[in-house]
């Protein structure tokens, strides 16, 4: 045990200690920083007193409706807004102001970066040890290859939560910096599937994020497996991102036929099951997507398997 | 008493139809430097790769201490160390850190071990910059270092000469005989020119096409009656009498000015004491080509071994 813990501190060493991964970081500070500058700059920001806030709530509302009636395009728009206003000053709740949380729930689309930089690490993990020549000095110890394959892949996943981890709590400092610390457990009235819904900020970041990485996961998988088979780090991350874009179009494209709902994009947002969301297509229930979800998994990991532990190492 | 470290029975390998490697069989001992020798293409690292099982064998098997590749594939590779091809180590870490990273794989390998190693390759002073900026000189050393950390009853070296200045090739020789004759370590080391390694080899053994064309015992330890002949070429005045001198003791030929001659060993002080009472100046004796080599290319069956 100590011996595989072993392996992949070794992994996880050789991942960090490549400057391509430090320029990922750099690049995720950076767009957060940016982020986080225009947010100050022109984020025109409500703040609540405890004594104004209702007044301050009514103006918004009417500044709404004027808004909808010289802009009748935005109309279902400006009346969600409407309606959140009215929910706070029915239930007779002070709105929280927007500060460091409410801007890590903004920057959820940072995770695609996430998604695409553990591509990039999954893709390169196996392939670049061919490349570099290394993977004869890797394989001539005594470990088994399916210990190293799984040494490795683990060090995927690792990278991958911390630079989730990361970029959590990199969009918290600076949201608190820029705009303001909002409390360790601010609520917010959200939108929902059905209404609107008074709902912890935290509760929400945990969700959002924990959907998104279904697809995460399962891209990294893919991205792993067809650098186990090809050996070629750019074919996998090529094909792995061109899919992760693709994915939804894809799925629509086939939407008529009924096996469409067997395609893997169309099972990877989960949230499609909660919040009152209608699934994509009939017949797809929370425990279908899993199951499919699991299937796939297991095809990957075990095509990953057989490539890398059963295939030779030859020359070039 | 012989031990054997390596056994190769019967081993072959076929890529796609073309047999690659055809049927190999030989042993090698502990304490023993091996010599693995043939052209470019013979099937050298081929061979080596099954050894240590990066490859498949199509047939047949590798023993290493008794213990199976194929079966026992943990402990047979326990006792190896090796070098496949080339010294490919993480370009970005520095040679300390590479070192870590296998010493990490094997249980027991102290830092004391690493230092130990370190410095038998004699690389301390550039541990800590990264394997990168190495030499292929420096490359080859640590690629060595990095398969002795865990003492192994079994070197492969796969053309570890490739690309070092003579300097170079002379120090790898030394330490490669220090640990055969100290550690009892057996030592394979492959290479497509004869004349770089045969002079450490207590064996070579030739290969040509996928197969063994012959095994020879090379040095002093030559059963008597078998005793090696060195080719020798001397310069000296006056010619005319050198040559009926030499002649006196073995056949001798008149080249380029030059005086040339087969003889043992031992025969070349004698030889030159003669000489020198006769009143005749030398002013070169240069042994030239082992007749070894002289059949490494008869058996080869051509002149330019690249
Ligand atoms: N992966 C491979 N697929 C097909 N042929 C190969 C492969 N690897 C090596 N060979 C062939 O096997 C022969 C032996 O190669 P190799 O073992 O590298 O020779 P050496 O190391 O003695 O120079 C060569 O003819 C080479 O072309
Ligand atoms: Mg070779």
């Amino acid at each position: 045990m100590t011996n595989f813990l072993n392996l992949i501190q070794n992994e996880v060493i050789k991942i960090y200690r490549l400057k391509s991964t430090w320029a990922m970081y750099v690049i995720l500070a950076l767009i957060i920083i940016g982020v986080g500058l225009l947010a100050k700059t022109y984020g025109d920001f409500m703040t609540y007193e405890e004594d104004t806030w209702r007044e301050t709530l009514e103006t918004e509302n009417a500044e709404y409706m004027k808004d909808t009636e010289e802009f009748p395009d935005m109309e279902s728009f400006n009346s969600t807004f409407i309606e959140i206003n009215n929910y706070y000053l029915e239930h007779d709740i002070m709105p929280e102001s927007y500060g460091a949380w409410q801007f890590v729930m903004e920057n959820e689309m940072l995770l695609s970066l996430v998604s695409l930089f553990t591509i990039i690490v999954a893709a390169g993990i196996l392939a670049n040890e061919f490349r570099w020549g290394t993977i004869k000095l890797l394989l001539i110890r005594p470990i088994s290859r399916t210990k190293i394959l799984i040494s490795k892949y683990s060090a995927v996943l690792i990278f991958s939560f911390i630079t989730f981890l990361f970029v959590l709590l990199f969009s918290w400092i600076i949201g608190g910096i820029f705009i303001g610390f909002d409390g360790m457990n601010p609520h917010i009235v959200l939108e929902k599937g059905d209404g609107v819904e008074y709902v912890p900020v935290i509760g929400e970041i945990i969700t959002d994020y924990g959907f998104s990485l279904v697809n995460l996961l399962m891209m990294a998988t893919f991205a792993f497996m067809i650098s186990s088979i090809f050996r070629n780090s750019a074919l996998a991350i090529g094909l792995a991102i061109f899919l992760m874009l693709a994915g939804n179009q894809i799925v629509f494209f086939f939407i008529e036929r009924d096996w469409a709902k067997y395609i893997l994009f169309a099972n990877t947002n989960l949230s499609q099951y909660f919040n009152g969301n209608t699934p994509m297509m009939e017949g797809m229930t929370l425990g279908f997507s899993v199951t499919v979800l699991v299937v796939y998994y297991i095809i990957f990991a075990a095509i990953t398997w057989i490539f890398f532990a059963k295939r030779d190492v030859a020359g070039h | 008493m012989t031990e054997i470290a390596m056994q190769l029975t019967n081993v072959r390998k076929r890529i796609g139809n073309k047999e690659i490697i055809k049927g190999l069989s030989f042993t090698i001992n502990r304490g023993e430097v091996f010599g693995f020798i043939g052209p470019n293409g013979a099937g050298k690292t081929t061979t080596i790769r099954m050894m240590v099982g990066l490859m498949k064998l199509t047939e047949g098997d590798v023993h290493i201490l008794g213990k199976s590749i194929k079966t026992e594939f943990k402990e047979a590779i326990r006792e190896v160390g090796g070098i496949v091809e080339n010294p490919e180590l993480y370009p970005f870490l520095t040679g300390a850190q590479n070192l870590k990273q296998y010493a990490r794989m094997i249980p027991g390998i102290t830092q004391e071990r690493i230092d130990e190693t370190v410095k038998l390759v004699g690389l301390e002073k550039v541990m800590n910059e990264k394997v990168g900026r190495y030499s292929l000189g420096m490359r080859q050393r640590i690629g060595i270092a990095q398969a002795l950390l865990h003492k192994p009853s079994v070197l492969i070296l796969d053309e570890p000469t490739n690309g070092l200045d003579p300097a170079g090739i002379r120090e790898i020789r030394q330490y490669i005989r220090k640990l055969a004759t100290e550690h009892n370590v057996a030592v394979i080391i492959s290479s497509h020119l004869l004349s770089e390694i045969e002079l450490i080899c207590d064996r070579i053994g030739i290969i040509k096409n996928g197969e063994l064309v012959a095994i020879q015992a090379v040095k002093e330890n030559t059963p008597a009656g078998e005793q090696q002949l060195l080719q020798v070429e001397m310069e000296a005045t006056p010619l005319e009498k050198a040559l009926e001198v030499v002649n006196r003791k073995t056949p001798a030929a008149q080249t380029n000015g030059k005086i040339t001659f087969q003889t043992e060993k031992e025969n070349i002080p004698l030889l030159i004491s003669d000489l020198v009472k006769e009143n005749i100046l030398i002013y070169e004796v240069q042994v030239t080509k082992s007749t070894l080599e002289d059949k490494f290319f008869d058996l080869i069956g051509e002149n330019i071994i690249d």
